[in-house]
């Protein structure tokens, strides 16, 4: 990297906001913490490592909460609009970064700030209001209690109408570890229980008008670029067909096809009535229009009409969790559900998941419930019992993983480090699979989207049973995850982009003369950062592992008598991450990627 | 292989040949053959005027397909749409061979075929697209023959609209065949980095593609890791997998199947991979 850089992003501020105190102070981003961890989801977890010391409950005040945006935000890049969410996680007890579109991290931006840290807790409910320079926090106990859609819109009544707003519904105020924080009424910082910290700090909102312009290093310069990473997004099959027309429940087809469609909680891989529940059935069914983030041209998000209202979503994940995860094929059930969970505040994979680990619990008798598979009846009354903590929803609201246990079948939960796995069989794509066991967040299939290239041949298609090559290229998409969520772009360009792209993009916005290579260290000085917070609370290579029913053979579809071999690629994978036997980066690899602990 | 971005691009013939081509997507190709240096660009003759006007300034090649696709109409009339397409720029020739008459045994007709187009070329250079999903191995070698005794300058595996496409066996076979004095091009399903290496190692020195930008952009991911290339099954890229009893003549579609029975590597053909 280049000496005396000269960027926008430079002087953006990190505001530390006291809830205990009330006090608020701003400060600058540290030179070097900008140039090594950029923004976004690398600032949160290095901030995050340097204040929080080990073993604190990450639902008391001790925990932080930190809301930040990256050096592309509110820029032309593409994509450029979205925020992240650090904290220690209520549900997997690790470092937990999530991730939210929408027009949210847009306005902060614009109001002059790289993040928020969010520190103690308040006595009653407030919100924190920021219009540019003025920031207060304010008392919420009228909003408190509403539902998200609710909040949002007493919330800019008593604001800004052009404000943008993050909340907590229900289920935050709860405790439910599931519980997701809302912006735009149906864009969720979905996992992790993000939204439990923010409820257990008493914080029912952000809200934020940002009106100032954001600067960048070489306007010509990041237009040309700009010009060329549109016209790649156009060029992709993916970002310019099937996720603009379909959704990402483009995906319910194609995964059902492989036989990698989680259905009964995982009992098997294919669901009868994918075709039913799919991105094209939806289309002809329930869509109204497609739902563009801030500065996005490929419009993933669906505006959909339920029962004579329009909703949000649902996404492909939804889909699956309240769909083949619980044998249930009525799509308008699913899209009123992922909507409930929308205004309760919860994330719809832990919870349709969560429900799925119930209806087995109850088929094997360890649990008395009336949950059955492919049963909807009282299953939205199920999901609000979650966020108020009610009856069995008291129990569901911790978790598969807590579930499970207290019913005597912790096998029967699908998770990894507590975070419910996501809708890819991990027996049918072997590189997915490690992906999900080395995740620093838990099961989580955004960390090393392995299927890109093992389904979608995207860029190229490699063989899903092959382990040969594969822990490289989960450690490459590792980093370059963690270098996109830092400076902070959206996922779906990587169909279209290059570690070469996101680097160039960054260099002209930011003066940073970056290759793709020193974007890919950038993110593994991140990944590593994680892991060393991971070992710090106690997580070892026990926890690199998947559930054992992924050993056990798909009984049936096209993914039939496949396992998953994460287990055998471990070692490899620790070899070529530099790390030691146990998991833990070796001090060779700290020196190299500059992490002095 | 010491392959680089700049050198993939330069072996592309840039392609666009749907019948639903619209002007501004003949002017969006040129524009990206000048920005990627792709070698030329591949167009219907209509086109070809049109795109000689914008890429005059440029040292962008135009090609002009002709007969295409299915090479079945007169000599005279494929001799003619060459001439015209040369006239108004074009640099290179793509003609359908005559399948059916190389099918019917009938070598003569094919040659004869290929020179009329050859002469009304003039310096233009000529490929000949012997739409391999077609013919069994015999008939791509005895093709390949042909083209070269006819004064073609390359032979071509595919139109992109016939079945299978081009496949590293049949760059194989037809490199084998006309040695290194002409040039083999692949084209037909070609639309990943790994699917222009695997048919360049085995022998083809030009591409023909409509995905050459992502082809060329998407190889960039090569130098962060080396699993791309890592083999794949070797019924991927095997011409039976891909053979079709819709889309090819029965004898055509069991000559591909029966060599299945027989593979070394049948055990490798498991269920859905």
């Amino acid at each position: 990297m280049s000496e005396g850089i000269s960027h926008s992003y430079s002087d953006a501020q990190i505001l530390y906001v006291s809830l205990t105190t009330g006090e608020i102070r701003k400060e600058t981003i540290p030179d070097d913490l900008y140039r090594n961890y950029l923004g976004g989801r690398g600032l949160g977890v290095k901030i995050l490592y340097d204040r929080l010391p080990p073993s604190i409950d990450p639902l008391s005040p001790d925990n932080l909460l930190i809301f930040s945006v990256g050096p592309s935000t509110a820029t032309s890049v593409p994509t450029a609009g979205r925020f992240t969410v650090v904290t220690k996680s209520p549900q997997t007890g690790t470092v937990f970064d999530s991730h939210c579109g929408g027009y949210f991290g847009a306005q902060l931006r614009r109001a002059g700030y790289a993040a928020i840290v969010f520190e103690g807790k308040s006595q009653r409910p407030v919100y924190l209001w920021i219009h540019d320079d003025l920031v207060e926090l304010r008392d919420a106990s009228e909003v408190w209690g509403h539902d998200t859609a609710k909040a949002t819109d007493m919330l800019l009544d008593l604001t800004d109408s052009k404000a943008q707003v993050s909340c907590i519904g229900p289920a935050g105020e709860n405790l439910v570890r599931m519980a997701a924080i809302i912006n735009d009424k149906h864009r969720a910082a979905g996992r992790g229980g993000v939204g439990a910290v923010m409820g257990s700090k008493h914080l029912k909102a952000v809200v934020v008008r940002g009106t100032k312009t954001v600067a960048v290093a070489d306007k010509e310069r990041l237009s040309e670029v700009v010009t060329r990473s549109r016209r790649l997004i156009k060029k992709n099959a993916v970002t310019n067909k099937s996720l603009p027309v379909y959704g990402t429940a483009v995906l319910v087809n194609i995964i059902n096809e492989y036989g990698m469609l989680p259905t009964h909680n995982f009992q098997e891989g294919t669901f009868n009535d994918a075709e039913g529940v799919s991105g094209e059935k939806l289309l002809e069914r329930l869509s109204v229009r497609t739902y563009n983030c801030f500065g996005c041209p490929i419009g993933c998000g669906r505006i959909s009409r339920v029962h004579g209202k329009e909703v949000g979503g649902p996404e492909y994940e939804t889909i699956w969790s309240f769909g083949p995860e619980c044998g249930i094929n009525d799509l308008e059930w699913i899209t009123e559900a992922n909507h409930q969970c929308n205004l309760l505040g919860l994330d719809t994979i832990s919870v349709g998941s969560t429900i799925g680990c119930a209806m087995e619990l109850t088929e094997r008798g360890n649990l008395d419930s009336s949950l059955r598979f492919g049963d909807t009846t009282g299953l939205i009354k199920v999901i609000e019992d979650i966020a108020y903590r009610r009856g069995l929803g008291s129990d569901l609201a911790d978790g598969s993983r807590r579930l499970a246990e207290k019913y005597g079948a912790p096998e029967l939960a699908m998770h990894v480090k507590g975070l419910e796995i996501p809708a890819y069989d991990p027996r049918g794509a072997q590189g997915h699979a490690l992906g999900y066991a080395t995740s620093n967040r838990g099961g989580c299939h955004l960390r090393s989207y392995l299927i890109g290239p093992e389904i979608l041949a995207n860029p190229v298609l490699l063989d899903r049973d092959k382990t040969t090559g594969k822990a490289d290229l989960v450690i490459l998409y590792q980093n370059l995850s963690a270098a996109m969520d830092s400076m902070v772009v959206c996922r779906f360009t990587n169909f279209a982009w290059t570690p070469d792209m996101y680097a160039e993009l960054l260099s002209a916005g930011t003066g940073l003369d970056i290759t793709g290579k020193e974007f890919l260290e950038i993110g593994e000085r991140i990944y590593n950062l994680e892991r060393l917070f991971n070992n710090r609370e106690g997580f070892t290579t026990e926890d690199d592992k998947l559930p054992a029913r992924f050993s056990q053979p798909l009984p049936e579809g096209n993914s039939r008598n496949r396992v998953s071999h994460s287990d055998e690629l471990l070692p490899e994978y620790y070899r070529l991450r530099g790390w030691d036997e146990n998991g833990r980066p070796t001090k060779a690899t700290l020196d190299r990627l500059n992490l002095c602990t | 292989m010491d392959l680089t971005v700049e050198k993939l691009a330069k072996m592309i013939d840039h392609t666009v040949l749907k019948a639903d081509t619209k002007r501004s997507k003949v002017k969006e190709i040129c524009g990206e053959a000048k920005t990627y240096g792709f070698y030329a660009v591949c167009l219907n003759s209509v086109h070809i005027a049109y795109a000689a006007e914008l890429l005059a300034d440029s040292d962008v090649k135009i090609c002009s397909v002709v007969g295409f696709p299915l090479g079945s109409m007169t000599s005279t009339s494929k001799a003619f749409e060459a001439k015209e397409a040369v006239t108004n720029g074009a640099h290179e020739i793509d003609m359908v061979m005559n399948v059916g008459a190389l099918r019917d045994g009938n070598t003569d007709f094919v040659r004869s075929d290929i020179e009329a187009v050859v002469a009304a070329s003039g310096d233009a250079h000529v490929k000949v697209i012997l739409e391999t999903g077609l013919l069994i191995d015999e008939q791509k070698v005895e093709a390949c023959l042909i083209c070269k005794e006819a004064g073609a300058h390359f032979v071509k595996t595919s139109t992109g609209f016939g079945p299978m496409g081009a496949t590293p066996h049949d760059v194989r076979l037809m490199r084998e065949t006309v040695g290194s004095s002409m040039g083999v091009k692949a084209a037909g399903g070609i639309s990943t980095f790994k699917d222009a290496w695997r048919v360049i190692e085995a022998g083809a020195d030009r591409i023909g593609a409509s995905a050459g930008v992502a082809i060329v952009e998407d190889f960039r991911w090569a130098q962060y890791s080396d699993s791309w290339m890592e083999p794949d099954k070797p019924c991927w890229t095997c011409p039976s997998r891909k053979a079709s009893m819709a889309k090819q003549p029965k004898e055509v579609y069991l000559w591909y199947k029966q060599r299945c029975v027989t593979c070394e590597h049948r055990d490798d053909n498991v269920f859905y991979d």
